[in-house]
């Protein structure tokens, strides 16, 4: 069979009776095997995926399927809860924590017949760009450069979700968004990640980093899989209080990918001379085809574009600091005993997190304390306003925005710079479009000179992902990338 | 730009993590370089300005007054690293 | 003042919503379930968890405000407060800070026989924390999460009380409103309503001492001992050249004294932020409207009608209406009856002997309709106020109605004219000596008459009409 499937083509030999769920799962089960080198699974349920995968079979004997999509097996960030699935968001703190429920996005999956492989590593708590802040250790990116045999960061921090995809180890797979976490490894990796607008996807059991900013969405080979994906998991949850209350909407059938008299929005401050040559040519080419297939280009501003990533590193490492204060020793996870209680806090804490980790709660501790609160969070909330604000008066002029994903194609996992702010700057592109809420997508447009995947962004207005999954299929379709990393894991 | 020792202390304690003090010169150097990095903001002029703190523009969606989840102290307990009689057991408080 | 110095008090309540299920959880908020038995996923903070805000507490908050006079604000928001705490699962209690559901309001309260207003803050929603228990084992404290998200309102006074007494009249009639109102039951043993008290003293015309908060009083005769104890302590504290330290003290209701609270040691930084899980609470005005309508008679207006409908004094009316139940059960009595009758009967009898009993006016032996007919037993004169008491008692002991009681007993009495007329009759010819020896001027054999009478009927005459006969008889 067919290798690097996407979701769309394995419904249909599911459909046409080629292949079985259960065959698939097999296979994938096999990738999955073979692919350790690359670390990206936290825990294989392959038991439990291959019983599933049977019962999806019969289902389809008997003509009862739970959706299109039944059967096809994917991947899960390792930080939606999954119930009686070990869940630890690639923290020692949560290294036992097997939960009881099931998150709302990984229910919506079971329900529409998906087979779950298993859990995906990322960085702790999602914390990170290079998925080397995982307790279980570093994702290798399956791509590696033609010019060097060193290993490459996926990204992150759903660089376990990208890298799986890339490398054949599940179909699609589900990622969470905070400041670029599906969009930048989907860029380093050459697929297609999809971060919805804020309140479209329910973060109902998904493990909290920054609360108003956090945001499931699909990592997949495809535009269409992504439109599919995104329509399983979307809709209003009245378990979460910031879910919209908007109607479900069908990505997948309403895709339309003419751009004409579309228009291309292209913001002056996302150029930069920091921009690598290969980046700043598949961006212009990007816009010349869309311009050839009929869309306009309009110059736009978006002043703030600079201040939205320390802005972030306000208002995230804020919220971290309060989200994380429930791992304690006292009701799940790990425990490490003290003396008393608070030494029991501060050993299960120090012992548990990760530096990283760390260092976002101490931040956040700190832009929240007395004497720094208007200084820091309310001035970073006061710019996030600016920021949407950017983007509202843009989207008056403008169908949808267009930008490199990331600053960079993906590094080497050795070569990580020892000042933390440097590794933020993996996020400069992504974090503006968390901030305003909006949706956004990385979809892979070309490769640079070490043959390692370019990303590009296109973003729309809240709730305009229909108009997004469009845009980027004309652009899909038109470019045809067909690139795959070889599989050099296997050997 | 520094980041001093007690600052650093005084945030372990209120975040509960403990500072080891082999990390002590590192960590203060990592967020002294956080800390200038963020105070970039402090220029930008934000007179008149609302603060978001939620980009989502709807307001509180309520529950109904139900008492429709039930579950028994087994439950709740099962992943609690130490309990006793149905009880969360912690290291003795003294008020 | 003691000894020349004031008090200066203030008083955050914290008042258990009435509700059946928790402010941002599905679970029961049942008082007295096995530990942990009532603790949602939400409740215990497990990861990924959210809380979805209830309505009825949303509603009930509203009244409650609208009850204390207060303006009710068409949009809040939901603060973190943050601090690690073994009852505390999220590690931050879900408040309201700078933009609570209700803003400023006042009450009246008696102050030694004057109307005095008390001016309020504030009212917010917040989570309650969970239970700690401290004395089941020798190296661990226990924790029992059910009461973890319970809804509280807390409700925040001004500085505007000068003595213990005040105080407690304050808690008093706060309690009494919400219980009008029916958002908190207000029992204070169950720990439905606590108080934190802030206490501080000042000379007179100095400027205001440092205030220490005494917390979790729950009862009007802790919260007034403590106030003493604590005011008596900063005296002698000052006058002896200390400072007085701004602190959280504990109560000990064994020795009556207060103490600092150690685990509250750590200076304290709650780094209140907007949850970020919660989107901001805009009520809209037709909706507080309509809440308003519904708002039942509150007991300053109650104590109003009762003094001009049914003529009660104003101790009286004080009296009854400063409980709800109480007033409840006496305009239930009170329909077409004599209001005097009734207040007497209600004040004095019942509630003497529901004091004996230790019982609630809801707990009365004797329901509203029962001491309905008892009194009209009285009014019409079936029975005398001497025999009602003894009725009254039996009505207590046995739970049967005055009227089986009375037929039982054969207890009624004789107020028919004609019937006594034929006593009268019979009385005055059995002793003809002694009708003559009264009409020649005996006046003192007049009682020789009644007593013969009352013998004749087996005590059952009505003595008023006996009187009357006999008289009208014997002088004609």
């Amino acid at each position: 069979m067919k290798i690097n499937l996407n979701f769309i083509e394995a419904c249909s030999l599911l459909e046409k009776n080629e292949t079985t769920s259960v065959e698939l799962t097999k296979i994938y089960l096999k990738n999955i095997k073979e692919a350790k080198e690359l670390n990206c699974f936290n825990t294989i349920s392959a038991e439990q995926a291959l019983d599933d995968a049977e019962k999806s079979d019969i289902r389809r004997k008997q003509g009862k399927l739970k959706s299109r999509f039944d059967g096809i097996p994917i991947g899960v960030k390792d930080l939606f809860c999954t119930k009686n699935i070990k869940t630890t968001a690639s923290s020692k703190i949560l290294s036992n924590f097997i939960p009881s429920y099931e998150s709302t996005v990984t229910q919506n999956c079971i329900d529409a017949g998906l087979i779950s492989l298993g859990k995906l590593n990322c960085d702790e708590f999602a914390m990170g760009s290079t998925n080397k802040t995982s307790f279980y250790g570093p994702v290798t990116n399956p791509w590696k450069s033609n010019k060097s045999e060193a290993k490459l960061v996926p990204g992150g921090s759903s660089g376990g979700s990208a890298a799986a995809v890339a490398a054949d180890l599940c179909v699609v797979s589900l990622g969470t968004d905070t400041g670029g976490s599906i969009r930048q490894p989907a860029s380093f990796t050459g697929t297609v990640g999809l971060k919805p607008t804020y309140g479209r996807v329910s973060r109902w059991g998904i493990i909290a980093f920054a609360s108003s900013l956090d945001q499931a969405g699909p990592i997949t080979k495809t535009v269409e899989d992504a439109a599919a994906l995104l329509e399983i998991i979307a809709g209003h949850d009245p378990k979460d209080s910031t879910s919209s209350i908007k109607e479900k909407e069908s990505f997948l059938d309403n895709l339309n990918s003419s751009v004409k008299g579309i228009k291309i929005g292209i913001p002056k401050e996302f150029k930069s001379d920091g921009l690598p040559v290969s980046t700043q040519k598949a961006w212009d080419d990007c816009k010349k085809l869309l311009q050839s297939n009929g869309a306009e280009l309009i110059d736009i501003s978006l002043p703030h574009t600079m201040d939205a990533l320390p802005t972030y590193y306000i208002i995230a490492p804020a919220e971290a600091s309060s989200n994380l204060a429930r791992y304690d020793g006292v009701r799940f996870g790990i425990r490490e005993e003290g003396e008393n209680l608070i030494e029991m806090y501060e050993k299960t804490r120090s012992i548990g997190f990760g530096d990283e980790v760390k260092r976002r709660i101490l931040i956040g501790t700190y832009v929240l304390s007395s004497g720094y609160y208007d200084a820091y969070y309310i001035k970073a909330q006061k710019i996030r306003s600016l920021i949407k604000n950017d983007f509202n008066q843009a989207f008056e002029k403008v169908d949808a925005i267009l930008t490199p994903s990331t600053p960079s194609t993906a590094f080497e996992i050795e070569n990580e710079p020892n000042d933390p702010v440097q590794t933020y700057l993996n996020d400069v592109f992504t974090v503006p479009i968390n901030l305003a809420g909006i949706p956004a997508i990385s979809i892979p447009f070309t490769n640079d000179e070490n043959n390692l995947p370019i990303g590009l962004q296109l973003i729309t207005n809240s709730f305009e992902e229909q108009k997004l999954l469009n845009i980027a299929k004309n652009v899909q379709d038109t470019i045809n990338y067909k690139s795959v990393p070889k599989n050099w894991w296997k050997s | 730009m520094e980041f001093d020792k007690d600052s650093l202390y005084k945030l372990g304690k209120l975040s509960k993590i403990q500072i080891d003090d082999s990390k002590l010169e590192s960590l203060s150097s990592d967020l002294a370089s956080i800390i200038k990095f963020i105070d970039r903001l402090k220029s930008i002029d934000t007179e008149n300005v609302d603060p978001t703190s939620n980009s989502l523009d709807q307001s509180l969606v309520m529950r109904e007054d139900i008492a429709s989840d039930v579950n028994t102290a087994d439950e709740i307990l099962e992943n609690a690293p130490q309990n006793e009689l149905d009880f969360f057991s912690v290291p003795k408080v003294i008020e | 003042m003691i000894n020349g110095w004031e008090l200066v008090i203030g008083i955050e309540i914290h008042a258990q919503i009435k509700s059946n299920s928790k402010l941002f959880s599905s679970s029961s908020t049942k008082f007295g379930s096995g530990p942990n038995s009532q603790v949602s996923l939400v409740d215990a903070a497990m990861p990924g968890m959210l809380p979805v805000i209830n309505k009825f507490c949303v509603e009930q908050a509203v009244r409650s405000g609208i009850g204390l006079n207060a303006k009710i604000n068409n949009k809040s928001i939901f603060d973190r407060k943050n601090y690690f705490y073994q009852d505390l699962p999220q590690g931050y209690q879900i408040s309201q800070f700078k933009d609570p559901i209700v803003g400023n309001g006042f009450i009246e309260i008696d102050s030694e026989g004057q109307p005095k207003k008390i001016g309020i803050e504030r009212l917010h929603l917040e989570q309650d924390a969970g239970k700690s228990l401290h004395d089941q084992d020798p190296k661990f404290t226990f924790v029992d999460l059910n009461r973890s998200g319970i809804a509280l309102m807390e409700i925040v006074s001004m500085p505007d009380m000068k003595s213990a007494d005040e105080a407690v009249e304050y808690v008093k009639k706060v309690r009494s409103i919400l219980r009008y109102l029916d958002t908190c039951d207000g029992n204070m043993e169950q720990g439905s309503l606590r108080a934190d008290v802030n206490v501080s003293v000042n000379k007179p015309g100095e400027a205001l001492g440092t205030r220490c908060e005494i917390k979790n009083l729950n009862s009007f005769k802790y919260i007034h001992s403590a106030i003493i104890y604590e005011a008596k302590r900063q005296i002698k504290a000052i006058e002896s050249g200390e400072n007085i330290i701004q602190e959280t003290r504990l109560y000990n209701i064994d020795t009556g004294e207060t103490r600092s609270m150690r685990s509250k040691e750590d200076a304290h930084d709650y780094r209140y932020f907007p949850d970020p899980d919660l989107l901001p609470l805009v009520l809209e005005d037709n909706w507080i409207k309509k809440i308003k309508s519904s708002i039942p008679e509150l007991p300053d207006k109650k104590k109003e009608r009762f003094i001009k409908e049914y003529g009660l004094s104003e101790y009286d009316s004080s009296v009854i209406v400063s409980d709800k139940s109480t007033s409840d059960y006496f305009e239930k009595v009170v329909q077409d009856r004599n209001p005097k009758l009734v207040t007497t009967w209600v004040t004095s009898e019942l509630f003497s002997i529901l004091n004996k009993k230790n019982l609630s006016i809801d707990e009365s032996p004797i329901p509203p309709n029962q001491l309905g007919d008892l009194i009209d037993y009285i009014d019409s004169g079936k029975i005398s106020s001497r025999q009602a008491k003894d009725i009254f008692e039996e009505m207590c002991e046995t739970g049967e109605t005055a009227q089986n009681i009375i037929n039982e007993k054969g207890l009624s009495q004789i107020s028919d004219e004609s019937e006594l007329k034929k006593l009268v009759e019979s009385v005055l010819s059995l002793n003809p000596e002694n009708v003559e020896k009264y009409k020649n001027g005996k006046d003192k054999l007049f009682g020789f008459f009644v007593g013969e009478a009352m013998k004749l009927s087996k005590g059952k005459a009505n003595p008023k009409i006996l009187n009357e006969l006999l008289k009208s008889k014997l002088n004609s």
